[in-house]
């Protein structure tokens, strides 16, 4: 099983855009048996987990994927850069399958993935004070979710993490609106959330989380933070899949076969247009 | 002959907290964590030693054990501290999944345990043992005294997986001579009989040895058994002396729900062996606040005098129980109630 700060773990990402759509269609055939699942996490991240894959450096930096639920995109992505088998991601989610559709702590690709919501940026405050006493130069990125905001532990973490000044540390923060009951605003209001992370004493921005060019600017700038870095990532569930109905449900697209062979089309055509 | 001392015992300080210290001499592997209970926790001493190892987490229990999670999977050995109810009730679900799942080696040292705390239901850790026996991959430890304080730290050092150990705060009785050796694998018969078994764990042993030299006094042999861990439980030896006897008890500073009683319970009906069985604990009630941890030890049905009269009433006896008689202590010393 190779994570991506394993020694000898190896990826090259040429176009990280492409990389974005390619996540996008392998996350739908990866669903498509099931005729449902989380397909939205990995529409609403494709651009960071593209961007992730560009910026970490194989066998040295690390990856925590804080929401079980968008381990697919990671998933996606690892297939298309050779990192995870293609019978294992094509196993997803499958009975005594080890890549878990809720992502766990086997998981495969990440260095830590967290099935229990706002739980992963401890672990990635845990890995970079880690890092810090054995004086060894690597980053921590962690994927975290807006909703996963509400959880109190998520600003525990934060201050640790600003307290203990953990510069090395960059979260990619995917503001899609979503969560199981409906859009997060419309739920707990969670904004403003940059102003909340620099209060709390990281270095926050607010970016158009599907550019991907932007995304990957600010993780690599993030690294000259001299405080913790958090990129609030603007998102839709939706985005890059045209054929997806309106009133989809973000947290759990239903996709039965018609419409998962038109996404396919649609996907396959952007692919190689 | 078990080597023990006789009552009031004298006590110590720290007893803990020195030996982590000593422990982290030779090993640089071992972290400590702090969930602002530094002082109340034995660990200034460590604060003071390696304070590049020591780590404040703040009062922010959740993210602690995540810390602690992220720290095991590095290599590094992270000993956990806080009162008992905070270690174990307020993180559980991180403690499921950042630790017991993955099997990572996070000592979490719970200080205070059960109604030793007179703070009221907030403060006490009446449920810890039940919570922490539950979790796979979890190893359950309640010390008995100083001399086991002493040791447990190096003890669980190298332990396959997390463990979770309550300890007394502050002074700690001395109930064992410099001999005894606290074993993870085995529990340890102090002395044997053929009338009643009586299983003890954590700060209930000094109540366990009362009652057992009353009984033994009118003519009941007794056989005593400390049970430091109760998860693994030794379950052959529990077996083995509870066979040998009309009737078990069993003795823990927790509800009876879940620990000790439970875990003797299991094993005696799993090995198809019918002992009538009295638990003393907490009769599934949260305490209350009070002044001092002895006046709960009595309300609670957690004294020597109800151990004995549990025995005495399982043997078939209906006359009046022998009364407990318990020397009480002068300051610095330690009777159980």
């Amino acid at each position: 099983m190779t994570r991506v700060s394993d020694p000898g773990a190896h990826w090259a990402v040429p176009d990280p855009a492409r990389l974005a759509t390619a996540i996008r269609l392998r996350a739908v055939r990866m669903v498509r048996p099931q005729g449902f699942g989380y397909l939205g996490q990995a529409l609403s991240s494709a651009e960071q987990v593209a961007a992730l894959f560009a910026v970490m450096r194989p066998g040295r930096d690390r990856l925590v994927c804080s929401p079980g639920h968008y381990v697919i995109g990671i998933f996606a992505a690892a297939a298309e850069l050779g990192i995870l088998d293609e019978d294992a991601a094509a196993a997803y989610g499958q009975d005594g399958s080890p890549v878990e559709a809720i992502g766990t702590e086997r998981s495969p690709v990440a260095d830590y993935v967290c099935g229990s919501l706002g739980q992963g940026l401890s672990a990635a405050a845990g890995f970079a004070l880690s890092d810090r006493l054995k004086h060894r130069d690597r980053r921590v990125f962690a994927m975290v979710s807006d909703g996963e905001l509400e959880e109190g532990q998520v600003w525990e973490a934060a201050m640790f993490a600003a307290h203990h000044r953990l510069a090395r540390l960059t979260v990619l923060l995917d503001a899609n609106n979503s969560q199981v009951d409906g859009p997060v605003d419309t739920i707990t209001t969670i904004e403003p959330i940059a102003a909340k992370w620099e209060a709390f004493g990281w270095a926050a921005t607010d970016i158009d989380g599907h550019d991907v060019g932007a995304v990957s600017r600010a993780l690599t700038e993030a690294d000259n933070s001299n405080k913790p870095s958090v990129l609030i990532c603007r998102t839709s569930t939706g985005y890059g899949l045209r054929c997806l109905p309106a009133d989809a449900d973000g947290h759990f697209i239903k996709l039965p076969p018609d419409l998962a062979a038109r996404a396919e089309a649609e996907l396959l055509e952007r692919y190689h247009g | 002959m078990a080597d023990l001392r006789q009552p009031p015992y004298p006590t110590v300080l720290k007893p803990y907290g020195q030996a982590l210290v000593a422990l982290a001499k030779d090993r640089d592997d071992i972290v400590c964590l702090s969930g602002d209970l530094t002082r109340q926790c034995e660990i200034d001493l460590f604060a003071d030693a390696f304070p590049e190892r020591f780590i404040h987490a703040g009062m922010a229990e959740a993210n602690m054990m995540g810390i602690a999670g992220a720290l095991a999977r590095d290599g590094f050995v992270p000993f956990v501290h806080t009162f008992g109810v905070f270690a174990t009730r307020r993180p559980l679900d991180q403690i499921i999944n950042a630790v017991a799942f993955p099997r990572l080696p996070v000592r979490i040292m719970g200080f205070m345990p059960g109604v030793s705390s007179p703070g009221g239901p907030s403060h006490q850790a009446i449920d810890d043992v039940a919570l922490m026996r539950a979790l796979p991959n979890m190893t359950v430890v309640d010390v008995a005294d100083a001399a086991e304080a002493r040791q447990v730290a190096a003890a669980i050092a190298d332990v396959d997986g997390p463990v979770y150990v309550r300890l007394k705060r502050g002074e700690t009785p001395v109930i064992f001579g410099d001999d005894h050796r606290l074993r993870l694998d085995r529990a340890d018969v102090l002395r044997r009989g053929d009338d009643v078994a009586l299983f003890a764990s954590g700060m209930m042993l000094a109540s366990a040895l009362a009652a057992a030299t009353v009984l033994g006094a009118r003519g009941l042999s007794v056989s005593l058994v400390n049970v430091p861990v109760i998860k693994p439980l030794d379950v052959p030896t529990v077996v083995n002396v509870a066979a040998a006897a009309r009737v078990v008890v069993t003795a823990e500073n927790h509800t009876v729900i879940g620990g000790l009683g439970s875990a003797v319970a299991e094993a005696l009906a799993e090995a198809g062996l019918g002992r009538p069985l009295r638990r003393i604990g907490l009769r599934d009630t949260f305490a209350e606040g009070a002044r001092t941890a002895p006046y709960l030890f009595d309300k609670y049905g957690l004294s020597t005098q109800a151990i004995i009269d549990a025995a005495w009433t399982a043997l078939g006896n209906r006359d009046r129980p022998p009364a407990a008689g318990i020397t009480p202590a002068e300051d610095g010393e330690y009777s159980p109630v």
